[in-house]
């Protein structure tokens, strides 16, 4: 794509940024790449395997990426959200970042093992996805690109997931969670995770037991899905980054759910949309206040 | 000691029926799926059918068969200034270990050297003495694999109680060590002796070669002399700092030791497997971390594996599996790590 590659060059002649955070061709797959010379830019890509959401780079917490000095990232829409949500809870100012928006067709589920974007590897977030690029960009590189393929049926299993009982419900997640061994690939590679002592770390109290048991597993996994409601972006990157195959996607996306009925908000990439969490307002809803 | 047998898929099917009729655990790798994902896990094997003995690698090693993500050490049980400690019993129950990878047999073996040195893990010991591992020699691998870079190869037989080569229609097996002795002399009407010679699956063992080809000690003499290196940052950038390549490593065995509360007055001490690329693993009370950045967290990572194992029990903590390479999220590759080392150390010449 030389288009973005002589725009990234241009940003690092002009001195508009000292790094371009990219994708680059390793051996086994596109994945994240920082350009700080005109000659690393010549290794920039990007193609429907660039899955990685590169806006968790941005988070304060990743204090060598901050040491670069003034970066320019390359954001799908789904990423431009995420930077969104970082600008809105104030961790990082819209004029501290270049944003290269690249229009995007979609992408696949796993960038090493799927080559062809299709509707068997398309990614689960890209399904329901009406943006073909990020409204939240300084610069937008790429041709026009057709909707994903597949279809919208993403959400099938939420929906049966609906219908089953309380006890049906914690026998599925019992199963799926007892699998986790608190690697914590969901909270690392996730942009909205941004806390510099994650409440899963302290330790006096213990709030949430570090140990891989029932127990511990469901408070670090309810904690987390519910300190995501109203922020998530859906990039999908804590289920693609889980060793453990986990579906946290479906507790994500059932939460986005209920911030879209009770509230009528659904996360964009425009950062001045108040959130939920931040925002109040005199008619939300309340009658489950006594 | 090799005695040579063979076995037919439908005996070894029986074999494992036998097994679990004995009341023995069976871990094979088995298929895990949801939500259109699919995966090999090693796990319990309840029915022989179950078993994947020719899928893909699992994407967790054997280790959680001695070493479980998290183990109970104690329970404690406090009235006014008394506590009394409840031992957990120090019986550990037979298990047969079905189709490991070599790869993962030959790290139990390299593990040994660790948790038998200065204090003697029981709780290891204890699994490992009650646990037959059944190796299976690979015929196949990928982009990530590369035994033969340190020591190994498809076909190694390092840790394994019994080694199986895959023949037409079952496998020919290598006794190899009084355990494997004692499991056959159990199952010996299913195994007939074999004179053939076991057929390696060609082809496997240059395909892994060809992955990468550097020297362990050309890795470990440029590690110790470029502590301060650039490279350790530039390598490290992309690492979102989670503890994934450990947990699935088969040979990263760093724990973490916490006291749970189960009720007002009585709990559990645990032990839980942690990871040296987190930030919390080095971060002291008074807030200082020694380890303060990736940079620092990834060099401590490769040279634990390729330097201070080595110093300390003469050969790396690195069994070549790949998984690693597999499972990042942000793409950080060992493989393109060493061969970057390895081709550093060969342009400085200092490690000839």
């Amino acid at each position: 794509m030389q288009e973005l590659k002589e725009l990234a060059k241009k940003l690092l002649e002009e001195k508009q940024v000292s790094a371009i955070l990219g994708y680059e061709y390793g051996r086994l797959g596109p994945r994240p790449a920082f350009a700080t010379t005109i000659s690393d830019c010549d290794r920039l890509v990007f193609d429907h395997r660039c899955v990685h959401n590169l806006a968790a780079y941005l988070s304060p917490r990743r204090t060598q990426v901050a040491q670069l000095g003034r970066l320019a990232v390359v954001v799908k829409a789904c990423d431009a959200r995420a930077v969104a949500g970082l600008i809105r809870e104030s961790q990082l100012k819209r004029e501290d970042v270049v944003l290269i928006g690249v229009r995007c067709g979609g992408v696949v589920r796993d960038p090493a093992a799927d080559q062809q974007l299709d509707a068997g590897t398309v990614a689960p977030r890209c399904l329901e996805c009406e943006k073909r690029e990020p409204a939240l960009a300084d610069h937008l590189v790429g041709e026009a690109k057709p909707a994903p393929p597949g279809n919208a049926a993403r959400d099938a299993r939420i929906a049966e997931i609906e219908t089953m009982s309380p006890e049906q419900r914690l026998a599925l997640w019992t199963s799926l969670l007892e699998r986790c061994t608190r690697c914590h690939a969901c909270r690392q590679v996730c942009p909205m995770c941004f806390c510099e002592r994650c409440i899963a770390e302290k330790t006096q109290p213990a709030w949430i037991e570090t140990s891989p048991h029932a127990r511990g597993n469901f408070a670090w996994h309810l904690t987390r899905a519910l300190h995501l409601a109203g922020r998530c972006v859906n990039c999908g990157e804590c289920e693609r980054a889980c060793p453990a195959q986990i579906p946290l996607g479906l507790l994500n996306r059932k939460l986005a759910r209920v911030m879209a009925d009770r509230f009528g908000y659904r996360v964009t990439d425009d950062p001045s949309a108040p959130a939920p969490i931040g925002a109040y307002r005199l008619d939300d809803e309340q009658e489950f206040i006594l | 000691m090799s005695n040579r047998r063979k076995l037919s898929k439908t005996d070894l099917a029986a074999l494992v029926g036998d097994l679990l009729a004995a009341g023995t655990n069976v871990i094979a790798p088995l298929r895990f799926a949801d939500q259109g994902r699919t995966a090999i896990e090693y796990g319990p094997v309840r029915d022989p059918d179950e078993m994947v003995l020719d899928g893909p690698q699992p994407v967790r090693s054997l280790k959680e068969a001695v070493f479980p993500p998290t183990d109970v050490l104690f329970r404690w049980r406090q009235t006014k200034s008394k506590i009394e400690i409840e031992e957990v019993p120090a019986t550990f129950p037979e298990t047969v270990i079905v189709g490991a990878r070599p790869c993962d047999a030959a790290a139990l073996d390299v593990l040994d050297r660790v948790m038998g040195w200065d204090f003697r893990d029981e709780m290891w010991f204890g699994r490992r003495q009650a646990t037959a591992v059944l190796s299976l020699a690979c015929t196949s691998c990928d982009d990530s694999c590369f035994c033969t870079a340190v020591g190994l190869s498809p076909t190694a037989t390092r840790g394994a109680d019994w080694f199986l080569t895959p023949v037409d229609g079952g496998y020919e097996i290598d006794v190899l060590t009084p355990k494997g002795e004692a499991l056959l002399e159990r199952y010996k009407a299913r195994c007939p002796d074999s004179d053939g010679p076991a057929t390696r699956a060609a082809g496997v063992e240059e395909k892994v070669r060809a992955n990468l080809d550097v020297r362990p000690e050309a890795v470990r003499a440029w590690i110790e002399t470029h502590f301060e290196d650039a490279f350790w940052k530039r390598a490290s950038l992309r690492c979102h700092g989670c503890g994934a390549c450990a947990f699935v490593c088969p040979t990263c065995h760093c724990f973490d030791i916490v006291d749970e509360p189960d009720g007002i007055d009585h709990g559990t001490r645990r032990r839980n497997w942690d990871a040296c690329q987190t930030n919390l693993f080095t971060l002291h009370a008074s807030g200082h971390n020694p380890r303060k950045d990736q940079a620092a967290r990834l060099r401590q990572r490769v040279l634990h594996k390729f330097g201070i194992y080595p110093s300390r029990f003469g050969e790396v903590l690195c069994t070549g599996c790949g998984r690693c390479v597999r499972v990042c999220a942000a793409g950080m590759d060992l493989v393109a790590i060493l061969a970057e080392i390895g081709r550093a150390a060969t342009e400085e010449g200092g490690a000839r």
